[in-house]
């Protein structure tokens, strides 16, 4: 029998991102935006009062909580088929609590 | 004149070391990835291996990785040529020359999951399963597997995780679990149940994406999944 190599796909390349799917793509994100949380909320709690530094947060704890709720349902029971559409409606769902959160005149 | 389209195709023998060979080939109306690749190995380099068989979309055995997804070549269009279409043998898999992949491994991964029907001991009876009752509903996608090996390629955790059986062999072992014939359920449930298989899968759906028998193996393995969390409160039961 042959052994020969196997193969995986390189993510140093743009071939091993060809045909990156919704599902992957959700998942990358909300691990990426719990990283960045680690880095954000320490900026957060050395000065809590740069602008910047509020918007990151609470974007990044939108994505992370919405696609959290995503997986959520899904490990629920709900049908695999609209894992894109809870994708797209978490994305859409977060840009309209970020506007609407950040528009609110607070003080 | 017709625009030649151009295939990169993916290129190892052993002894040779790995490299993309492009070739140029002339589209027509209907022209499939694997026309294109019938028509490069008698015309221009007869080496270029891979593999075919009923070439209408039944069989599974031309499945590759095109344009950096899993595709049977068969049933992938060559449209109107842009740029340079890549094809690559699946991942995953040892190779055994250019897209000829060996395919021991995921009979391999369905042992690991107890992917294998088990029969009763005693005297053989008919089983009455009707094809409208639960009990077939419930697996009605998922037996439809031709086992291409098309979600194992695709499944980013079969790479991090030698011991997860991937997609296959769980989607196997949820039709199992559900067939009421079947005496290995409990052994089953406690093998697939472990920390390298059914908590493995973090629900990317790589595998529900790219197969084309439309079955969701991911869909399988949550089911799966919440059956093991209510076995730990109820005790083990009949169908998943």
């Amino acid at each position: 029998m042959i052994n020969g190599p196997v193969l995986r796909r390189e993510w140093t390349t743009r071939e091993g991102w060809r045909g990156t799917r919704p599902g992957m793509w959700a998942w990358l994100v909300q691990r990426g935006a719990a990283v960045a949380l680690l880095g954000v909320i320490a900026l957060h709690l050395y000065n809590p009062f740069v602008r910047g530094v509020q918007a990151a947060l609470l974007a990044l704890v939108l994505l992370h909580a919405l696609l959290g709720v995503r997986a959520l349902l899904l490990d629920f029971g709900l049908s695999v088929r609209w894992h894109r559409a809870l994708l797209g409606g978490a994305l859409a769902l977060g840009v309209a609590i970020f506007a609407a959160v950040w528009s609110w005149r607070w003080y | 004149m017709e625009l030649a389209l151009v295939l990169s195709v993916f290129r190892w023998a052993p002894g040779s070391p790995e490299r993309v060979q492009s070739y140029e080939v002339a589209p027509r109306e209907g022209f499939t990835v694997l026309d294109a690749l019938v028509e490069i190995q008698r015309r221009v380099d007869p080496t270029l291996a891979f593999r075919y068989a009923c070439r209408v979309g039944m069989c599974g055995s031309c499945a590759m990785v095109v344009d950096g997804r899993e595709r049977w070549a068969c049933r992938t269009l060559l449209g109107t040529p842009r740029a340079a279409v890549t094809v690559r043998p699946l991942y995953h898999f040892p190779l055994i020359r250019d897209l000829v992949v060996d395919m021991t491994p995921f009979a391999a991964r369905l042992r690991a999951a107890g992917a294998a029907f088990v029969p009763r001991e005693g005297p053989l009876e008919f089983a009455r399963v009707p094809g409208d009752g639960a009990e077939r509903q419930a697996i009605d996608a998922a037996v439809e597997c031709i086992g291409c090996g098309m979600c194992v390629s695709a499944c980013t955790m079969v790479a991090h995780d030698a011991r997860f059986p991937g997609p296959a062999a769980l989607n196997r072992a949820f039709a199992l679990q559900a067939d009421s014939r079947d005496a290995g359920r409990a052994a089953r449930a406690a093998l697939i149940a472990s920390e390298d298989a059914l908590l493995r899968c973090h629900t990317q759906a790589n595998c529900t994406e790219v197969c084309p028998m439309e079955i969701s193996p991911t869909q399988s393995i949550l089911a799966l999944r919440r059956r093991a969390v209510g076995d730990l409160f109820r005790g083990p039961s009949r169908a998943p």
